[in-house]
């Protein structure tokens, strides 16, 4: 299934926001980088006339990429608007009551989290709040970068964050995507260019299975777990579960089509499968 | 004269007065159902529509499925997404996507399924409500070709009219046999066809039951047993009386010809069930099978033999009877091989239960007339148990 037949919601631009991340910018000390989160009850169409009764942060599932620096402070606003007390859980370091954990936001209530960027990699946010299988499952949770202090090379970036909507509530998902909408990147692929570099991060946030995986047809990658560290990994194929991240790296030798999805083969075929047009 | 007129008026607008109730709740209907959930809302909330849609009947055809389903709650219901073995595939309908209530539409889906494996189709709603069905092995449905309506004709003919001629041929021997052993056959009959009814009237509970909630339920049983009943008892009244026995019911050819119907009412509804079992794959029609529905048969000729015993009779009225109990096979295989009608399957078993129902009343009053002893005699009672025993012992081959 490509382009016109594969089932996808929406026109070609519509996740736009959260494919392509806010740029990075160069280390500054003193800077605060601020975001607003509003937690929302949303009607999400994840695939053609099928409507998952979401909780969201700012309207989508996943949420809006948050992005900064090592070393700058963050300030996130946190709105409740849902009808259900929420919270948001960074990864990664900072103080216990910044942890999202304990101080739990009631509906209509606000809450300012505030702490410094640190590590530098991939890491994630969601919802803490109990029951945590369904607030995460609901769709309450994103991708949240923290660049180097020393700047990545310049490269085209993309985000993808893996997930899965149970729309019939039995505890297994019935559609399975990335950033939000099944078979999206089949209707309409990614164009990247074969000389330049491309870095996708990559996030795993699927409920009920165990694992979730991205393998890329054609070509190889090189895999950085959790955008930390000096280990890389040559591969095709990345394996993640619930929480775990990483960055890739590439440069295609070719150009033409490539397809993307996970490896296995249920989940490729329940909407979490797309393609690259490499020019 | 005036008095007379008065009492014409008066008659008159109470006939009228009549009315008022029933414009009085046409009245009240509307008023409750243009209030919404207001009534609900008083009490708490309605919960959700199931959203669960009803598959009637999933067909494989060469490289494409085809998937009848229906909306069996009152809300609109819509068709949003098609899976096969858990894969998400493009479809199209064959009707409307959205479906009123009791509507159906047929899915229509390309695919390349594996025959004799087993397949799942899941079809879900747009508000992410899964309805799966699990078919044990896809089975290529047939067509209807000249081929398959020959082949349902063959198994009803071999099911159906053959043993009931087989049995028949008892006939002689039971002219020889004496009073309280003719008494004897008859309550076997009699039990065979007890048999028979508890049987069709178990399958048609359990075929209502199967149906949406608004087109199921025991009322439909109801209203097939009743029909049957009171049409058979009707037509044995007029059958008696034309053999000139007024008021004590039928005899001979007459009451053979009921114990006949009944038999071809029951018949016709096993052949709707072979065939439509057939059709979907769920029955494999074997040899083996096809000797047990024999066995199991051949006691039916018998049961129609026996009120035969003291009566004259020609080989075309013979072949006739054969007909009417036999042929009703045929005539089922077809249907339920071709059709798919859930609500006529239960109606049908639940005619044939109160049609088998009457003919063991009719066969009763001829025992308890003609039997030495009567009812409460040891041939009858014995007879009508072995009848129950033979139906129990070969239908475990049928089985």
């Amino acid at each position: 299934m490509i382009g016109q037949e594969a089932p996808a919601v929406g026109g070609p631009n519509d996740l736009d926001a959260l494919l392509y991340p806010p740029p990075a910018r160069p280390y500054r000390q003193g800077r605060v980088r601020e975001y607003v989160l509003t937690a929302t009850d949303t009607d999400l169409e994840v695939a053609p006339g099928v409507f998952f009764p979401a909780w969201t942060y700012n309207g989508t599932a996943p949420g809006p990429v948050v992005r900064a620096t090592e070393g700058d402070q963050l300030r996130v606003r946190f709105r409740n608007d849902g009808s259900h007390p929420h919270t948001i859980h960074f990864h990664g370091i900072h103080p216990s009551n910044m942890d999202g954990v304990f101080e739990i936001v009631e509906t209509g209530a606000e809450l300012t989290y505030e702490f410094e960027a640190r590590p530098a990699g991939l890491h994630l946010y969601h919802c803490h709040a109990t029951p945590l299988k369904k607030h995460i499952h609901k769709g309450l949770y994103g991708a949240f970068i923290i660049d180097p202090k020393e700047p990545r090379p310049p490269a085209q970036e993309l985000v993808m964050v893996m997930n899965g909507f149970d729309t019939d509530g039995d505890g297994e998902n019935n559609f399975y995507t990335v950033n939000g909408r099944s078979f999206y990147y089949a209707r309409y692929p990614i164009r990247v260019r074969r000389s330049q570099l491309v870095r996708i991060y990559l996030a795993n946030l699927t409920e009920f299975d165990l694992i979730n995986s991205l393998h890329l047809h054609g070509d190889f990658f090189r895999y950085q777990p959790t955008g930390t560290g000096d280990h890389w990994e040559y591969t095709d194929t990345v394996m993640q579960c619930q929480g775990q991240r990483g960055v890739i790296e590439i440069q295609f030798a070719n150009t033409g089509r490539f397809m993307f999805h996970a490896h296995q083969s249920e989940f490729a075929e329940l909407g979490w499968m797309g393609f690259f047009d490499v020019v | 004269m005036e008095a007379g007129t008065a009492s014409a008026r008066a008659r008159l607008a109470w006939r009228l007065w009549a009315l008022v109730p029933v414009l009085l709740l046409a009245i009240a209907v509307a008023a409750v159902s243009t209030s919404g959930s207001w009534f609900a809302d008083l009490i708490g909330r309605n919960p959700p529509p199931a959203d669960e849609f009803d598959i009637r009947r999933v067909e494989f055809k060469p490289a494409e499925i085809r998937i009848l389903v229906r909306n069996p709650q009152p809300d609109d219901l819509t068709i949003a997404n098609v899976n096969v073995d858990d894969a998400i595939v493009p479809f199209t309908v064959d009707g409307p996507t959205t479906l009123g209530r009791l509507r159906s539409s047929t899915i229509v889906v390309r695919y390349d399924w594996v025959e004799d494996e087993p397949i799942s189709v899941g079809v879900t709603s747009s508000t992410g409500i899964q309805t799966v069905e699990e078919i044990p092995a896809a089975v290529a449905t047939p067509e209807p070709s000249l081929d398959s309506f020959f082949g349902y004709a063959l198994i009803g003919l071999l099911v159906g009219v053959l043993p009931v001629a087989l049995g028949l041929l008892w006939l002689p021997a039971l002219r020889h046999a004496s009073a309280v052993w003719l008494a004897a056959f008859m309550a076997f009959t009699a039990g065979l066809l007890a048999f028979l009814g508890v049987e069709a009237l178990s399958e048609a509970f359990e075929l209502q039951a199967l149906l949406p909630a608004a087109l199921g339920g025991a009322g439909l049983v109801l209203l097939g047993v009743a029909l049957s009943f009171l049409g058979m008892t009707a037509l044995a009244g007029r059958l008696s009386r034309g053999s000139g026995t007024q008021g004590s019911g039928a005899t001979g050819i007459a009451l053979a010809l009921l114990v006949a119907i009944g038999i071809g009412v029951h018949n016709l509804g096993e052949g709707l069930a072979i065939g439509a079992s057939f059709a979907v794959g769920e029955l494999q029609l074997g040899a083996f099978l096809i000797v047990g529905f024999m066995i199991h048969n051949v006691t039916e000729g018998l049961g129609i033999a026996a009120p035969l015993a003291k009566a004259r009779t020609t080989i075309l009225t013979l072949a006739g009877l054969a007909l009417v109990a036999g042929a009703p096979t045929v005539l089922g295989a077809w249907i339920g091989g071709y059709s798919s009608s859930d609500v006529l399957a239960a109606l049908f078993f639940a005619v044939a239960a109160g049609a088998a129902f009457q003919v063991v009343v009719e066969v009763g009053r001829y025992v308890a007339r003609q039997a030495p002893g009567g009812l409460r005699s040891g041939y009858a009672i014995g007879g009508f148990l072995a009848g129950v025993v033979a139906m129990y012992v070969t239908g475990i081959l049928a089985g």
